[in-house]
Parts: structure tokens; C-alpha cells; sequence
């Protein structure tokens, strides 16, 4: 009896820890559009109206508990932000005159039809879940196919560039954010102009390195990363350009190519609402995501820089 | 030994797994406590598994693991096999020793959360994710076992009053008996 229990309690293991293995195997081994994919989309359709409404209904308690951090942070935030806005006043004063020349500029160059976000059609989508752990940098949204959200669309928030879809199901989907390491993005400091691709950085999962930058690239602490507007190949998401990033914390100057460390200035821990930059179909931005997308493979060959020109106009 | 398998505290098993994995998603995820979240899930397959047993408890770290992996569109498996090998250590932990030290799921809980989270890494690490061994990396493995230890307790209690009365062989009882019986049956001793 008691061998026939030592038996059964290990078969039962064994069991679970291969079909585990199958799992495992089968669904890292298949493309995103296999049966376990499809099962798992299948599986969000039918619980992101669950975790919509958990969402909302968990909210104070959310809110309650995120209170007294907050409050923590509060005094320390206040006093660092009185500083921020004394240095933007007077930097305010100074870029004001400058923007004079800049908007003759543009105008001159005719660069005023450049896209802005509205022409992407954003979709406003509240983040119903997020994964717990570090090695997935995602979240998930209560928006999906039905309100236009495709696969790769870029996702922002109101402080910058937040992530882009990866997964989409009928009414919600997966976005993965710019801290994840399959994430890199084409993007530019903003005052020097020069160019490069922002990825996490390595061992740090809440921090930026924006790379591959020209060996003759200034960039200085403080100054902000923008995307450029550009993407590096065929599957990556046509960002639009001069979507706040981060902000350059230091320079690495060990390589041939230099890099800067880059801190997200969107609150990638605290996602409450985000845009979804859809494009719709036959606008101006949809067309040339669609055109960068078709160029063959030889098109899309690395420049030093690892990014190549599918320009959605001036804004890169 | 008991195998645990009866229908109703496995129907409370699963509604609580379906609790708490929602709760999971939706709060306390979105709550850092010293820049990381507290992972419910491996502290309710342990304490599944101290107080059903090891069959019960591989079953249910399955299960869970399974509904986590869906919830969050993560690779399916890793969390399944972590969670099944989490339930069953717990399960054989009561069979073999039974401990009763009131700081019994305070180590349970760390023990599961760190060994989760390190089976876990390695899992990711042979599957190619591009995250090398760093401090950071450690870091948030040590302070996760922390706000995984602080929530043990309350966590315990939880598990443990959603399940008690229908568990098939409760500890408590046990000894109970054990200890008014001196060890022996009262159907034996008369």
C-alpha cells in the first residue's frame, strides 16, 4: 500500500514536470502565430474584461497602498522639482528666442507638414495587468484588434515613449516595454542631433543605454533623447519622431562607439493610462510604415549607426 | 500519509488560486516595496503543499503556474515546472518532518520565494534570455525573498483559513491525537 502511494505520488510528479517540458519546448520552439500562441491570445480575450473589472474594482486598494509611498517620496520629489523648474525658467527664457528663428526655419524648409502623434490615431488604453518579475518587462491593455491595435504599434504615455505592442487579442494586448531587452528603439539626442539605437541596460532592467553613437557624438548629463523617427529593420515599430525618451545620466566613452546611459522619463513602474499609436490604415504614417517595411532586405543593411532611413520626414 | 485528494479542498484550492493570481496582477504588482513586487504565487503552492501534502501541492504549483504563464502571455512552462517543484518540496517537507515552529511559514515562504526565483533565473538563462548574472540581477533576487518573507505570515493565515476543516489530515489534529492518545489509537488501546 505504501509503495503503491511512493509510486503514484511520483508518477504524478514525473507527469507534470515533463508536460511542463512539453509546454516548454513546444512554445518556445513555435512561431507567434502557433496553436499555444493562439490559445494564450484565446485565453486574454476571455479574461481581459476579467481583469479590466478587477482592475477598477482593485483600484483604491491600489491607490490606498501606493498613498503611502507616495507620501514617502513626496517631501524629496517637491524639493528636487523646485529646482527643475528655477533651472527650465530661466532655460525657458533663453529657448524663447530661439524658437523664433527655429519655427522661420522650419518654415523655410517647409517641414511644418512633419507628422505629429495625432495622425498615428492614438487610442487611449488603461494597463489592466503587469508582469511581477524582472525577466518580463511587460503589460498588459484593456484595448486590442477591435479598436485598431495592431502588433508592433508604438505605445506612450504622457511623459514619453512607454513600449510597443507585442500581442494583440480582441480586447486587450500585450505591450512590451522599452526596458525589455528584445526592445530597441532608433532615437537621437536632442540637442547635438546624434543618432543611435536605445536598448536596456544590461544587469540594470530600469535603465537605458542609448548606443552606437558616432565616436565624434557630444552629448552632456541632462540633455534629452528623443526618438528619431527612423527604424533599424523590417519588424521593428515605426516610432514617431521626437517622442521624449529619457534624459543622458553619463557617458561611456570605453568603446569604438560611444554610448550614454539614459534614464526612461516615463514612470515605467507606476503605468496607469497609455496611448496606443495605431496609424490607421491609408493615413500618411501608415503608408510609410508600410512602404519601410517592403523595402528588400539589402535596404535595410546597417549603417554605423545600426539604423537605417525610412524617415516618416523630418522629424529624425 | 494522505494524498489530499477529495473534491472539496481542491475546489477551495482553486478558487483561492484564482483569487489570488488576479489580486497578483492587479495590485500587488503594481505595488513596489523597495523597487520590486511581492510574487504571491510561489508563498500559495508552498503553503498548499505544507498543508496538503506533496501530491496536492505539485498539482496545484501546475495549475497556478499554468494560469500565471496565461494571465501574463509569459513563455508557458517555466512558471508551471517552477511552481510544481515548489509545491511538491513543501508537500514532502510536512510528510517527512511535519515541523511546527510558529517560524515554520516565515522559512517555508523565504525558502520557496528565493529557490523559485534562482530556478526560475536558471530556466530563463538555458532558454537564452539576455540578462547576465549581474549584482542588480541578485539584488532584486535578495529583496524579493525579503517582501516575499514579510507577506509569508499574512499570506499563511490566509491559505490556512481558506482551507482548514477541509483539508483530509490536519497537522493540528493529528498531533492532537497523537498527544491524548499517546500515540496510539483509541480503537487499539481499548
Amino acid at each position: 500500500m505504501y509503495d503503491k502511494t511512493v509510486r503514484r505520488r511520483r508518477a504524478l510528479l514525473a507527469l507534470l514536470v515533463v508536460l511542463s517540458l512539453i509546454l516548454l519546448t513546444a512554445y518556445f520552439g513555435e512561431a507567434s502565430g502557433g496553436s499555444l500562441h493562439s490559445v494564450q491570445r484565446g485565453f486574454l480575450t476571455v479574461v481581459s474584461p476579467i481583469q479590466n473589472g478587477a482592475n477598477k474594482a482593485l483600484k483604491p486598494v491600489r491607490d490606498l497602498i501606493g498613498w503611502f509611498g507616495d507620501t514617502l517620496h513626496a517631501k524629496g520629489q517637491r524639493d528636487e522639482l523646485r529646482k527643475q523648474v528655477d533651472r527650465l525658467r530661466r532655460q525657458l527664457v533663453a529657448d524663447e528666442s530661439e524658437k523664433h528663428g527655429y519655427h522661420e526655419l522650419l518654415a523655410l524648409y517647409k517641414l511644418d507638414n512633419q507628422l505629429s502623434v495625432n495622425d498615428y490615431h492614438p487610442v487611449t488604453a488603461t494597463v489592466v495587468a503587469k508582469s511581477p518579475n524582472v525577466w518580463y518587462s511587460t503589460v498588459t491593455i484593456d484595448k486590442g484588434e477591435s479598436s485598431g491595435v495592431h502588433v508592433n504599434d508604438p505605445v506612450i504615455n504622457d511623459e514619453g515613449l512607454v513600449g510597443k505592442v507585442a500581442q494583440v487579442a480582441s480586447d486587450g494586448a500585450q505591450v512590451t516595454l522599452i526596458t525589455d531587452s528584445s526592445v530597441g528603439v532608433s532615437a537621437r539626442i536632442g540637442a547635438s542631433g546624434a543618432t543611435g539605437i536605445v536598448q536596456p541596460k544590461v544587469g540594470d532592467p530600469n535603465d537605458l543605454l542609448l548606443q552606437y553613437l558616432p565616436a565624434n557624438a557630444r552629448a552632456n548629463s541632462g540633455e534629452y533623447v528623443v526618438t528619431s523617427g527612423t527604424i533599424s529593420s523590417s519588424d521593428d515599430s515605426l516610432y514617431p519622431p521626437n517622442i521624449p525618451i529619457g534624459q543622458v545620466t553619463s557617458i561611456n566613452e570605453e568603446s569604438a562607439y560611444r554610448s550614454v546611459n539614459v534614464h526612461p522619463l516615463a514612470d515605467l513602474h507606476n503605468l496607469d493610462v497609455v496611448q496606443v499609436l495605431t496609424a490607421g490604415q491609408g493615413t500618411a504614417p501608415s503608408n510609410v510604415s508600410h512602404l519601410a517595411s517592403a523595402l528588400p532586405p539589402g535596404q535595410h543593411a546597417e549603417s554605423p549607426s545600426g539604423e537605417q532611413l525610412a524617415s516618416t520626414g523630418g522629424g529624425g | 500519509m494522505s494524498t489530499g485528494f477529495s473534491s472539496a479542498p481542491l475546489a477551495r484550492i482553486a478558487v483561492l488560486a484564482v483569487i489570488v493570481v488576479f489580486f497578483q496582477i492587479g495590485v500587488v504588482s503594481e505595488v513596489p516595496v523597495f523597487g520590486v513586487s511581492a510574487d504571491l504565487s510561489p508563498l500559495l503552492v508552498a503553503f498548499v503543499g505544507l498543508l496538503c501534502g506533496s501530491t496536492v501541492g505539485a498539482v496545484t504549483g501546475f495549475a497556478v503556474g499554468l494560469l500565471v504563464d496565461l494571465a501574463l502571455v509569459q513563455t508557458l512552462g517555466v512558471t508551471s515546472l517552477t511552481l510544481t517543484l515548489v509545491g511538491y518540496w513543501a508537500g514532502r517537507l510536512r510528510e517527512l518532518r511535519d515541523p511546527q515552529a510558529a517560524l515554520t511559514p516565515l522559512l517555508v515562504g523565504a525558502a520557496a520565494a528565493g529557490g523559485g526565483m534562482v530556478f526560475y533565473s536558471i530556466v530563463q538563462f538555458l532558454l537564452g534570455v539576455d540578462a547576465p548574472v549581474s549584482l542588480d540581477l541578485l539584488r532584486q533576487i535578495v529583496l524579493g525573498v525579503v517582501v516575499d518573507t514579510i507577506v509569508a505570515l499574512p499570506m499563511w493565515a490566509l491559505v490556512r483559513r481558506s482551507l482548514i476543516g477541509g483539508m483530509p489530515d490536519d497537522p493540528r489534529r493529528r498531533r492532537r491525537r497523537a498527544y491524548t492518545t499517546g500515540g496510539l489509537s483509541p480503537l487499539s488501546r481499548s
